[in-house]
């Protein structure tokens, strides 16, 4: 500690542009794996939120919600079986209009689903005939409490009840319709799409049975979007390990010979290696706090067009992780510093 | 009685196929309070003698007696324990680490030394650094830089001294200087100190003359 700091201070412009490489390297890697959970959040919240843990689809319907159908026989073998554990959902998705103004539609996603069951938010009240709890995210498009809005395919006009949270499905905000409201705007009321479970189910003959995660990542454009962003952060973190092992190699390698002179004197091997990783540990633990602060700055200003989540687990998370990539650049280092013989000091090779 | 005292060594180094033997049978010993300069041509094995003096290296053959301790099959840690507490050195270029301010040159010894820690800036300001002691190495001149790698040798308080060509990067007039000071505080504190150098105007300085050549040494009459 005591050649690490006075060394940061005797050289402290070379050492904060090593820290300016770290903060812009993690604050990258949060900004994208943020961008990836708000873009995932955008398109599975919808299911993500709910208690549910598995979801009985038709057979040969691919994991897709709008691939599947299922009859009121179906539901019967599965209601007398687990009760209060299953209920229907329909999904579908449509647009929706300002009542007076053909011109600005809003794609949407109708989840039709019985109000007692857990599938239901837990703001949704009982309502009237033709009042609807809706996803907040449909603020952003001018829509509050109290307005109406026609549903573009089949003129039918809803009353927004309330928001409930930001649920979404495929980037759509979501409108949560009872059986009842359903059968005025969808064709067949009749059939639905799935059956989701409280339980963790794993067969069932006659069925697709998928848990949850299965059914989000086959949400279309789900898969697609996480694996580039996550792609793009495995990079990030692999040139990450690369550009600071070699930043820090050339930094250590001009040192070379003060590490002799240093082992020569009765420095311990151990004491200089500690030296190291103390050195490359603050330097990186300062990047990491200031792109987190950077971070927690963008996401107050980030706009509603761009979704943007990131959890304190994942912040914290990536931050360990990135101070684990940091440690282990130093090793390149640490293997020249182990073997500098304090030799060299004497005979005026330095 | 001898601080440092060499008994027959031999340093072999594999070349190529064949072995290179760079000092033959060598056998010396210094005092205390005695300051000892060794002599000779470069290649002569002036560096290998001093490594094997300051436990940076262990001889092939011989004993090396320090304070009547065999060193010579020393481990590493032991050799590190040694040159922190027994041993000063005093390179040719001064070798201070270029981010500690002068008084933390030796700040930093006694940190990582159990030694009782000595009145550092008080050595300092002995040898006329006292205006110097918060600069960086870079903003002093040569010589002062190696006043201060003279300090750091003693600061320890070690009973041996080793200089490696102290004043190769000195003028004469510096040069000089530099050699005194080593000489005024081996006689005061009653140390024992080893010289490696070329230099022979510095050599009236000096209490007795080794030479060096093709890896055997002899004492030369004063």
């Amino acid at each position: 500690m005591y050649l690490t700091l006075r060394e940061l201070r005797h050289d402290k412009w070379k050492f904060s542009a090593l820290g300016l490489i770290i903060f812009l390297i993690v604050f990258l890697v949060l900004f994208i794996t943020g961008l990836a959970n708000g873009l995932a959040n955008d398109s599975g919240s919808a299911i993500k939120d709910t208690p549910a843990e598995t979801f009985v689809l038709q057979k040969g319907s691919q994991a897709r919600l709008n691939r599947s159908k299922l009859t009121e026989q179906d539901w019967q073998n599965f209601q007398n079986k687990y009760h209060n554990d299953v209920t229907k959902l329909s999904v579908a998705q449509m647009t929706i209009q300002k009542q007076n103004n053909a011109s600005k539609k809003t794609d949407i996603a109708y989840f039709v689903i019985n109000q007692d069951s857990f599938l239901a938010p837990k703001s949704i009240k009982k309502t009237d005939s033709n009042q609807v709890y809706v996803s907040r995210k449909l603020e952003s498009d001018g829509y509050k409490v109290g307005d109406s809005f026609k549903d573009s395919n089949s003129g039918k006009t809803f009353k927004i009840a309330g928001f409930t949270n930001t649920e979404s499905y495929s980037h759509s905000p979501v409108i949560y319709l009872n059986n009842r409201q359903a059968k005025n705007i969808l064709p067949d009321s009749n059939s639905f799409n799935a059956i989701a479970v409280k339980k963790n189910l794993t067969k069932k003959s006659g069925y697709q049975v998928i848990s949850k995660q299965t059914l989000i990542n086959n949400i279309p454009g789900y898969s697609a979007e996480q694996s580039s962003l996550y792609l793009m952060i495995g990079f990030l973190y692999l040139i990450s390990l690369f550009v600071l092992a070699v930043f820090f190699y050339i930094i250590n390698l001009q040192k070379i010979s003060d590490f002799g002179t240093l082992k020569a004197l009765g420095t311990k091997t151990g004491y200089l290696v500690r030296h190291i990783l103390t050195e490359m540990g603050l330097l990186s633990v300062s990047g990491i706090l200031v792109s987190f602060l950077v971070t927690y700055l963008i996401k107050l200003k980030m706009p509603a067009s761009m979704p943007f989540s990131l959890s304190l687990t994942t912040l914290l998370g990536t931050g360990l992780l990135f101070l684990i990539i940091a440690l282990l650049s130093a090793l390149l280092s640490l293997i020249k510093v182990v073997k500098i013989d304090p030799i060299n000091a004497i005979g005026g090779n330095n | 009685m001898s601080v440092l005292e060499l008994k027959n060594i031999i340093k072999n180094y594999p070349d190529g196929e064949n072995v290179n033997e760079v000092l033959k049978d060598i056998s010396f010993q210094v005092k205390k309070g005695e300051f000892a300069a060794i002599m000779g041509p470069s290649g002569a094995g002036k560096s290998t003698l001093l490594t094997i003096m300051g436990a940076l290296l262990s001889p092939s053959s011989g004993t090396v007696l320090l304070n009547n301790q065999d060193i010579s099959h020393f481990s590493k840690n032991q050799q590190i324990q040694l040159r922190l507490n027994e041993i000063g050195f005093i390179f040719q270029n001064s070798d201070l680490i270029p981010y500690l301010k002068i008084s933390e040159q030796l700040q930093f010894i006694q940190k990582i030394s159990d030694k009782k820690p000595t009145d550092a800036i008080a050595i300092l300001k002995q040898l006329g650094l006292g205006h110097r002691l918060n600069s960086y190495p870079n903003a002093l001149s040569g010589g002062e830089k190696q006043r201060v790698a003279i300090a750091r040798a003693f600061i320890n308080q070690p009973d041996l001294i080793l200089a490696d060509e102290p004043t190769a990067s000195l003028d004469s007039k510096r040069g000089r200087e530099v050699v005194q000071i080593i000489q005024e505080t081996v006689h005061q504190q009653n140390k024992a100190a080893v010289m490696v150098t070329h230099d022979e105007r510095i050599l009236d300085l000096v209490d007795s003359i080794w030479q060096i050549e093709d890896g055997k040494l002899k004492k030369v009459n004063k």
